[in-house]
């Protein structure tokens, strides 16, 4: 199983996070100063490292703004390279058995990248959240703005 | 009914009436005691208890989205004036007795196919017909506004796909009615979304599924109001076009049953029925669909070429009840024996009744000639869409479904259609009059600050956020756009869209015009008025960009509270009566329509009920889009035209709200006088006398008159005293200018014409009610006088472009 992280290269706008920034702001959360945003994947299934960094870069990824972690284990906080750094963190999934359209669509766009092997894919979104704030107030941002809890489940930490 | 793979049988027979009940709420079946106590005697006669497919099946196809057993059933209409008086009347079919009974009276030939199949289809030219279809998908929107209004788009198109032998989508339409976007969070009920966030979720969902199906999004408007705060309304529209000779469709016995497009996974269990109950906080996960706009891309692509080969006989959408209500339509004259197990599922664990009636999304059915059968699969599978045969139509009159080999349902077609006993309710409409306001005295100063406001008003001020994220040029037909000015910086609301099929219909000239009108702040007021306005509104926006009313066609959508109140009933009633009354009066068929029931939510055991709404949609077919026409103003010096009677009538206004005043009356329509400025200026159009138009509508005249200006950065200066002016039926006549400036009367148009083209202009116009107001000034400012009124208002274009752009702006 393969844990795939894409990140906005430093120096590129990170737009989908200035406009979460916006909405927390927008319900009130004042303490939150920047919002960096990731998109998330996990690959199930019998491929090698080298095949999951290459769905990472040629397929998940846009080389010019955006860079990647790959690795077979989902990735701890502490390994994620921001440790110390004043963030929360709130990784957004579907629950089991709602349909992931782009899920579907990545199956898809590997065979057609020449890897034939059946996979699963699980997608996901990650929220950097930086300036402090309390578990109650990542609970609200999540449940009021990221997470659906209808239809998804969340993590915040 | 626990998630197993088996089929479990339902004790019916020897349950109480409470029993009944029980069993229907228990199991979402929405089903009332009388329902319960028919599927009990139907399967007394077999002696046997039903399985737990063929009583979801029953559910599905008895449900108010599929059967619209209100509309449809016995109502018993009385009607009480102030003094007491009672009028009554027993209506068999409310449908059948007022919107439908216009259209067969009307008796227009150019009508092809009108309230039978998934859309309205009306004639666009000798080869072909254009249809059309608007949808609601509430109560998935209010749980997951993303995924509830992309699959709303989605199931409309699956419409349009699925009229006659399948027509070609080419616009979309959105409507939507959300809470108020600023209020604060601690007010949003406990378990409720914020109405910002369902607003962009819905947004985000209408985005990417017509952008990503490649069909314009061209038309639309957003109401908000409080009074939606829990229970959004989320209408989705989509036009198409379909040879005249793939209109009709008939099965046979002996065809075979194909599915096509997505697989069957859990998707919108009980979607159909869910849409007959209260919102709360428990609300059904399982009743949420999420869609796949690339599938249905290539569902669409390849069955427009099955078409072409005639490779099929009959086609319909797996919507609302999923393969239940699809194969259970098709087959409702032959029988049709479904294998369940051949269906292809997304996972393993799906019990029978669960793929019977899931909702997943992406699936049409096809009835196929069993020549037909290598060929037909060759077309999708070319295309990497699965599609599957899944069973046979049979002359046995009987459904029945087969699993592992077993029987799990066997039922009488004729039940199942036509078994559903008809509800009688009562309604009750008590009529009051309405008191015209206190005389609404304004300094120019203050009138200044009236009409920033209202241009911010958020029923009024620029929708650009919303409408700037959808793709209205895809295809390259939209010829009249939903933003138009001078550029991308500058731009006024387009009154309707026009599409140019050019590429479908070669060598074509002709165009189709889509508009709506809706305002829900009427209602409030009377019902009666708020639908006879909404149609009204939906006309004139079409003529205004060169529509003729001879060749107008319409779409009714009802959302409104739980019928089981009398009074909610009774407001129903009243709106249905005057669609006829419009319908009638305009000379303009209904041919599609829907509606939506149930349209309330519980706070603490507390229900509250929507504010009712009737969205009118328009469509049309135009001669020549050369003789179209948009509202920016275009030379300075030309002449402005008032047309139409203004009348008192700030009831239900944007001025009303802003100004906090009571009472009012609510804008009346009065057909004669409007549809003969319509056809009038239909004739200016076609004879090239017409720069610009714009109808008159939220925020009356000083907004349309502003809104012309500011898209096009003219100045323009109009004199009050000239607007032809009356009383609302019995009430003072003596307008002053705020009155005059705000009132939102139906009927009205701004005209400019150049003053070379003046007199023939006004030639045309003779024996209508209009007035020359104004000029278009060359220096940038809005200039609204009346001597009489001692009154001056002087705004620069820019100010008022600011007002209007800056309330949304996400």
């Amino acid at each position: 199983m393969f844990y795939i992280e894409i990140y906005t290269k430093k120096g590129f706008k990170n737009s989908h996070g200035e406009h979460v920034l916006s909405d927390i702001l927008g319900i009130g959360v004042k303490d939150i100063t920047k919002v960096e945003y990731s998109p998330l994947y996990v690959i199930d299934g019998d491929i090698t490292s080298a095949e999951a960094e290459t769905i990472a870069s040629e397929l998940l990824s846009d080389k010019i703004i955006e860079t990647y972690i790959c690795r077979s284990e989902k990735q701890s906080k502490e390994e994620d390279g921001k440790i110390g750094s004043p963030f929360s963190v709130i990784e957004v999934w579907y629950r089991k058995g709602v349909t992931d359209t782009v899920s579907e669509s990545v199956v898809k766009a590997v065979k057609d990248l020449g890897i034939l092997k059946e996979i699963k894919v699980k997608t996901g979104h990650k929220y950097y959240l930086y300036g402090k704030v309390s578990q109650i107030v990542l609970s609200d941002v999540a449940t009021k703005l990221l997470a659906n809890t209808l239809v998804q489940e969340y993590i915040a930490q | 009914m626990k998630n197993t793979t088996g089929c479990k049988i339902i004790e019916i027979l020897n349950l109480s009436d409470e029993q009944l009940v029980e069993l229907s709420r228990k199991n979402v079946l929405s089903l009332s005691l009388e329902e319960m106590k028919a599927v009990q005697k139907y399967f007394e006669k077999f002696k046997r208890n039903p399985t737990d497919i063929e009583i979801e099946t029953i559910a599905q196809t008895w449900s108010e989205h599929c059967k619209h057993k209100t509309l449809t059933g016995i109502i018993e209409y009385t009607e009480e004036k102030e003094d007491g008086k009672k009028t009554e009347r027993t209506y068999n079919n409310l449908l059948k007795e007022t919107v439908f009974k216009a259209t067969v009276e009307l008796n227009k030939e150019w009508c092809l196919s009108v309230f039978k199949d998934n859309a309205g289809v009306i004639e666009f030219d000798s080869e072909n017909g254009v249809a059309f279809k608007v949808e609601t998908h509430n109560h998935p929107s209010a749980l997951e506004p993303y995924g509830g209004s992309a699959t709303g788009i989605g199931g409309v198109i699956r419409d349009i796909l699925g009229v006659g032998l399948g027509a070609k989508p080419l616009a979309n339409t959105d409507v939507f009615c959300f809470g108020n976007p600023n209020t604060e969070s601690s007010k949003v009920p406990e378990g409720m979304h914020h109405p910002k966030r369902i607003a962009k979720g819905v947004v985000s969902g209408v985005r990417d599924y017509g952008n990503r199906m490649g069909i314009p999004t061209v038309n639309g408007m957003v109401c908000f109001d409080d009074g939606y705060m829990a229970n959004p309304l989320v209408y989705c529209g989509t036009m198409g076009i379909i040879p005249k000779d793939k209109i009709e469709k008939k099965v046979n016995s002996g065809d075979l049953i194909l599915v096509v497009g997505g697989r069957t996974g859990r998707d919108g269990i009980h979607g159909a029925t869910f849409s007959s109950v209260q919102l709360d906080q428990e609300s059904d996960v399982s009743a949420v669909q999420i869609g796949n706009p690339i599938i249905e891309k290539k569902v669409l692509d390849t069955m427009i070429k099955a078409r072409d080969l005639n490779l099929y006989r009959a086609v319909t959408d797996c919507g609302a009840g999923g393969l239940s209500s699809a194969v259970g339509e098709l087959g409702e004259e032959t029988g049709a024996v479904v294998y369940l197990d051949k269906v292809p599922l997304k996972y393993d664990g799906l019990c029978p009744w669960e793929i019977w009636i899931s909702e997943a999304q992406e699936r049409m059915v096809f009835a196929v000639l069993p020549e037909n059968k290598e060929k037909i699969v060759e077309v999708f599978e070319k295309e990497n869409v699965e599609a599957v045969f899944i069973g046979e139509f049979t002359a046995d009159k009987k459904l029945t479904l087969m699993y592992g080999g077993n029987v799990v349902a066997s039922m009488n077609m004729e039940f199942l259609h036509n078994g559903v006993p008809k509800p009688t309710r009562p309604a009750v409409y008590k009529i009051k009059e309405e008191k015209i306001q206190k005389s609404v005295e304004m300094d120019s100063s203050e009138i200044s600050r009236a009409l920033k406001a209202s241009l911010s008003d958020l029923n009024v001020c620029s929708k650009e956020w919303i409408v700037r994220q959808y793709d209205h040029e895809v295809q390259g037909q939209t010829v009249i756009k939903p933003l138009q000015g001078n550029n991308v910086e500058i731009s006024g609301p387009g009154d309707a869209s026009v599409i140019f099929p050019y590429t479908v219909v070669k060598g074509t000239k002709k165009g189709i015009v889509l508009s709506n009108g809706l305002n829900p702040q009427y209602g409030k007021i009377n019902t009666y008025k708020m639908a006879a306005s909404a149609i009204e509104e939906a006309l004139r926006n079409a003529v205004a960009v060169g529509a003729s009313i001879e060749k107008m066609s319409v779409l009714d959508n009802f959302c409104w509270g739980n019928p089981d109140n009398p009074e909610i009933l009774g407001s129903l009633v009243r709106a249905a009566n005057a669609c006829y009354d419009m319908s009638k009066a305009f000379g303009v068929p209904f041919i599609s329509g829907k509606d939506s029931l149930h349209n309330e939510y519980s706070i603490g055991g507390k229900r509250y009920s929507i504010p009712p709404a009737l969205l009118i949609s328009a469509m049309g077919v135009i001669e020549n889009i050369a003789n179209t026409v948009t509202m920016p103003l275009k030379n300075d010096g030309d002449k402005i035209f008032f047309l139409g009677t203004t009348r008192n009538e700030l009831g239900g206004s944007v001025l009303a709200k802003i100004k906090g005043i009571k009472d009012g009356i609510a804008p009346d329509v009065y057909p004669e006088e409007s549809r003969d400025i319509m056809k009038k200026i239909y004739q200016a159009v076609n004879e090239s006398l017409v720069e610009a138009c714009h109808d008159c509508s939220e925020g009356g005249l000083a907004v349309a008159i502003s809104e012309m200006a500011f898209a096009a950065g003219k100045g323009v200066k109009v004199n009050i005293d000239a607007v032809k002016i009356a009383g609302a039926k019995s009430q003072r006549t003596d307008l002053t200018a705020a009155e005059i400036l705000f009132s939102e009367s139906n009927g009205r148009f701004v005209v400019e014409v150049k003053p070379e083209n003046e007199d023939r202009f006004k030639e045309i116009l003779k024996g209508a009610v209009f007035a020359e107001v104004g000029c278009v000034k060359d220096d940038k400012n809005v200039v609204f006088e009346s001597e009489k009124n001692k009154i001056e208002i002087r705004e620069d274009v820019g100010v008022l472009l600011n007002s209007w752009r800056s309330t949304i702006n996400w």
